[in-house]
């Protein structure tokens, strides 16, 4: 016979002011099983807790009930109690009398006698709650950083500086992401490669961080504490060890034509190159759909130029596998572009915009190299059809962001931010020039942000036109750009040398791949979801794996920095202990009755279900059933859920328990 | 080669056809009887409110588009649509009551009977560029329109509103160019393709239809296109009636002829210059069409 404790918390008014909560406690106390019932007024709160654990040791509780709040605000809170005063924290269950009751009603009596019925059922419920043992799994101490942007530097660096290995990711030749292709960074106006550079070099000369540029991931297996991630490392024709990073080879390539795309296309490389000269590392790579060796079979003189050999036409793609126990995903971003559309994409083009086809209307990354020193111009702005200082030059903000009929209605954060920076930069190096920003409203909210914002208003006389701008069209070496200025209600037109749009932020291409890979879920923009928006923004609702910057959603770089930071943190309270403690909430399949349909593995959304071969004594396949690996399912009961034989069942949640719920009422 | 399908369609002049631009219903009617396409008016249509009902109260212009939309369905085939106006005003009639069960319901009761709302309702260019289909429209060419630089015009009621299911990309259509292209005609790029002429203001407010049609005119020349091409007869009237007075206001020269896409297309079937109504041009397209030897 059980002898259960009922604990009916006040909530201070919370739930008092509509339940009588004195009266639940007499009438639940009548309850066969319910050896115990009492209220008070605070029941989280220090004496609150000592009440509860005094009551089970003096009463000899086999199991509680706390009627309060919401499990999600303290189950933990009192299972941990419980667990103080020697019961299996499994064996205590809260009644939601809160946010349930108390908060939707009005009416006293009513409230009262719905209070009633809660707590009875979950009276019910824990009668039937079983002894789960906490589950432990070995952590691997080592983590993936996909990503060598600033989210996954910053986020490699913090981990490896605490002693622990960091395997780090870049698809890219060299690690520096966008960050490293900007000019000058807001609000404070420093030169994005002077802050970028050498942490990249720290990366790359760190004992504990271990550098895969060019590369992939591959496949993803395993969980929380004991990942196996396969990477490709591509063939990059150049042996890393052997070269020198002498550049030769670069000089010497007589394929010259190749547009950079680094800069934006607007310069040209090699087919052997590095994507800038501060790369990290500085091994050049070989482009092999333009390298004319690849294409033709002739040429190889990059292999001849080289001094120490390191050119190797023959290396092939690597597959390498590492063991780690934690990943974060730093995979970023990429700018929305307004060329056309490839038919199917949900997101339309800019045709009144000229889908691109207009030479001098560039994007805000395109304006970033041109106004960087280590740019194609040299940090001159220069248009790029004919290489003329704009004299009159048009910003437009929120392309694409924000245009539900385009498909995006998010905003994109940084573009209010980077145009007025943008308008500065212009402002400083073509001093007669005049800066027309379209906006349609700003949104500068961060630490010296609106102040930058109203100086590029105040001191750069950059002049802002709220509204929209309809189309843009070419008129001899002019563009003329057609918009709206809401504040007067009048139409206008400018007659631009140049425009820069600001284009919306999305994510990388492939993210909705690299997602599936790790079993991370995402949002319809593909950019990843955590796992919870306010509690848990770094961490995603798959155990062991973490979101840092962009790919999560729009940043800028203090944020990417935080929230970098933020997923070290998170990686390093993972290693801190040898063990991982996990809740015994998972599923459990009863072979016998598992028919081998599977349909749990095609649900589960943490790939947590894995295939069981059953067999006789004399080593013959009897059948073959789910198995739940409880290092990975998440608890959330889709397979029980599912399967049409009743054999799979979430440990706490069991039918039975729902059952005794159902016919307490 | 398959075998030609018969097509066959309901059709909607809409009011203007019947009046100032009886060319356009001329030409139209021509040119399909030319391509073995059959058009039945729908008997008793009536205005569809165009741009002024929807102004004034949106009940009255739903109600006129469904009873429209109501007696086409006597006439078999799909409705055919000449005026850009009436294909906009048809269609979106037709996408706001698929959308709003309410609004349907009280106009239903206002014509008394259903609304057809999966009826499908085509823009000539429609019909032209997909049912009967550019390469069947290319093996009816007789006589190429080549050298022949058109400037193709769109204005802003056939891609527009841009929510309701349309014609073509509702930023940058090609479907005008595409028919053209299979006259044999050099269409030529330019930015005024979707700019509003001032359509139905040419009455209220002359002076800014006079500045709207201006700016399309000179970047049409800009361009170098000999002539203009539309599909509407609001366009039409601001373009070629109004192009006098625009030239006097801006003392400039035009002199571009601006043609119905049944005309030109009708000439490269070879019709006669009687049969698609070219005398009814103010901007006598004439010389321009001698010129090229196309007459
Ligand atoms: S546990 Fe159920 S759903 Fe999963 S394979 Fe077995 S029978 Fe199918
Ligand atoms: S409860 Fe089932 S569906 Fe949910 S994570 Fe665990 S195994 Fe997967």
């Amino acid at each position: 016979m059980s002898r259960i404790g009922v604990f009916i918390c006040h909530c201070g008014e919370n739930i008092s002011r509509t339940v009588d909560v004195e009266r639940v406690a007499a009438q639940v106390g009548t309850l066969p099983g319910v050896a115990f019932s009492t209220d008070y007024k605070y029941m989280c709160s220090d004496p609150g807790q000592g009440l509860l654990k005094k009551a089970i040791q003096e009463q000899r509780l086999s199991h509680v009930v706390v009627a309060a709040c919401s499990p999600r605000m303290h189950e933990k809170t009192f299972r941990k109690a419980v667990e103080s005063a020697g019961l299996n924290p499994f064996l205590c269950e809260m009644a939601n009398i809160r946010e349930h009751c108390s908060w939707v009603h009005e009416d006293r009596e009513e409230a009262t006698r719905k209070a009633i019925e809660i707590v009875g059922m979950m009276v019910e419920r824990v009668k039937k709650n079983r002894v789960l043992p906490t589950i432990t799994v070995p952590v691997t101490k080592r983590s993936l950083v996909i990503g060598g942007g600033i989210a996954g530097i910053q986020a490699a660096l913090d981990i490896a500086d605490c002693g622990h290995e960091v395997v780090l990711v870049e698809r890219e030749p060299s690690i520096g992401g966008h960050m490293a292709q900007l000019s000058e960074t807001f609000p404070t106006l420093d030169c994005s490669q002077c802050i970028m550079t050498p942490k990249m070099v720290d990366v790359a000369n760190h004992p504990k961080i271990k550098l895969y540029t060019y590369a992939e991931i591959e496949h993803v297996e395993g969980y929380i504490g004991n990942f196996q991630v396969t990477v490709r490392k591509k063939a990059r024709s150049v042996d890393e060890d052997k070269c020198t990073g002498c550049g030769v080879c670069m000089t010497k390539c007589p394929q010259k034509k190749i547009p950079n795309t680094f800069d934006r296309n607007l310069g040209m490389r090699p087919a052997i190159y590095v994507p800038f000269p501060q790369a990290v590392p500085n091994t050049p790579v070989i482009d092999r759909e333009n390298c004319t060796k690849f294409k033709t079979g002739k040429c190889g003189v990059c292999q001849k130029v080289c001094g120490p050999g390191a050119v190797d036409y023959e290396q092939e793609d690597q597959l390498i596998v590492e063991p780690v126990g934690a990943i974060v995903v730093a995979t970023g971003f990429d700018l929305y572009s307004i060329e056309e559309k490839p038919k199917g994409s949900p997101i339309k083009g800019y045709g009144e915009f000229g889908h691109g086809k207009i030479p001098d209307v560039i994007d805000g990354m395109t304006f970033e190299r041109l106004a960087s020193a280590s740019g194609p111009t040299g940090g001159k702005i220069l248009r790029p059809s004919d290489g003329r200082e704009p004299k009159q030059i048009v910003f437009i903000q929120c392309v694409g962001s924000r245009a539900r009929e385009k498909g995006i209605s998010y905003c994109s954060k940084i573009c209010c931010m980077y145009t007025a920076k943008h308008t500065m930069l212009y402002h400083h190096k073509v001093h007669d020039g005049q800066a027309y920003v379209f906006f349609m409203d700003a949104r500068t909210p961060g630490k010296s942000y609106d102040e930058f914002w109203r100086r590029s208003i105040e001191e750069e006389e950059a002049v802002y036109i709220r509204g929209m701008v309809s189309r843009l069209y070419q008129k001899g070496d002019k563009i003329v750009v057609m918009g709206s200025d809401i504040a007067v209600g009048v139409q206008v037109e400018i007659e631009a040398d140049m425009v820069v749009l600001a284009t919306a932020v999305q994510p990388q291409k492939g993210a909705d791949t690299l997602a599936q890979k790790l079993g991370i879920s995402y949002d319809k923009y593909h950019f990843y979801s955590e796992a919870h928006a306010k509690l848990r923004p770094v961490e995603c609702a798959t155990a062991g794996i973490y979101l840092a910057g962009a790919c999560q959603g729009p940043k800028d770089i203090p944020d990417t920095v935080s929230q970098a930071s933020a997923a070290a943190a998170k990686v390093m309270t993972l290693f801190a202990k040898d063990k991982l403690e996990r809740e015994p909430i998972v599923a459990k399949v009863r072979e016998a009755g598992c028919v081998g349909c599977f349909y749990c593995q095609k649900v589960c959304p943490y790939g947590a279900v894995e295939e069981k071969e059953i067999r006789d004594r004399q080593g013959n396949l009897v059948k073959v059933v789910a198995y739940v690996n409880p290092g990975v399912c998440g608890g959330c009961g889709t397979c029980q859920a599912t399967c049409p034989s009743k054999s799979v069942e979430l440990d706490g949640y069991t039918d039975e328990q729902i059952v005794a719920m159902i016919e307490a009422l | 080669m398959t075998p030609k399908k018969a097509l066959n369609y309901a059709y909607y002049p809409g009011c203007s056809l019947h009046a100032s631009a009886g060319e356009y219903d001329l030409s139209t009617r021509e040119l399909f009887k030319k391509l073995d396409i059959g058009l039945t008016e729908v008997p008793d249509w009536f205005c569809c409110g165009a741009t002024p009902a929807h102004n004034v109260d949106e009940l009255l212009s739903l109600s006129l588009c469904a009873k429209n939309l109501e007696l086409a369905e006597q006439v078999e085939g799909d409705l055919a649509v000449a005026c850009a106006a009436c294909f906009s005003r048809l269609k979106t009639a037709q996408h706001v009551l698929a959308e709003s069960d309410i609004k349907r319901r009280q106009v239903e009761k206002a014509i008394d009977a259903p609304v057809p709302l999966t009826s499908n309702v085509k823009h000539l260019l429609d019909i032209l560029a997909r049912d009967l289909g550019l390469e069947q429209l290319e093996q009816a060419v007789t006589k190429p329109l080549a050298g022949l630089k058109v400037a193709c015009y769109y204005g802003c009621l056939l891609t527009r509103p841009t929510d309701v299911p349309n014609l073509d990309c509702v930023e940058a259509p090609t479907i005008m160019e595409d028919i053209l292209k299979a006259a044999g005609a050099e269409t030529v790029a330019w930015s005024h393709r979707m700019e509003c002429c001032g359509a139905n203001f040419t009455l209220s407010r002359p002076g800014v239809v006079i500045q709207l049609s201006h700016a399309i005119l000179d970047s049409a020349k800009e361009a170098g296109a000999d002539c203009i091409m539309v599909a509407c007869p609001l366009c039409h009237g601001n373009l070629d009636i109004r192009q006098k007075e625009i030239e006097g206001v801006y003392n400039t020269e035009y002199a571009m002829p601006v043609f119905y896409i049944t005309q030109l297309v009708g000439l490269a079937t070879g019709l006669g210059a009687d049969k698609l109504g070219l005398d009814a041009l103010i901007v006598n397209p004439m010389p321009l069409l001698k010129e090229k030897g196309l007459v």
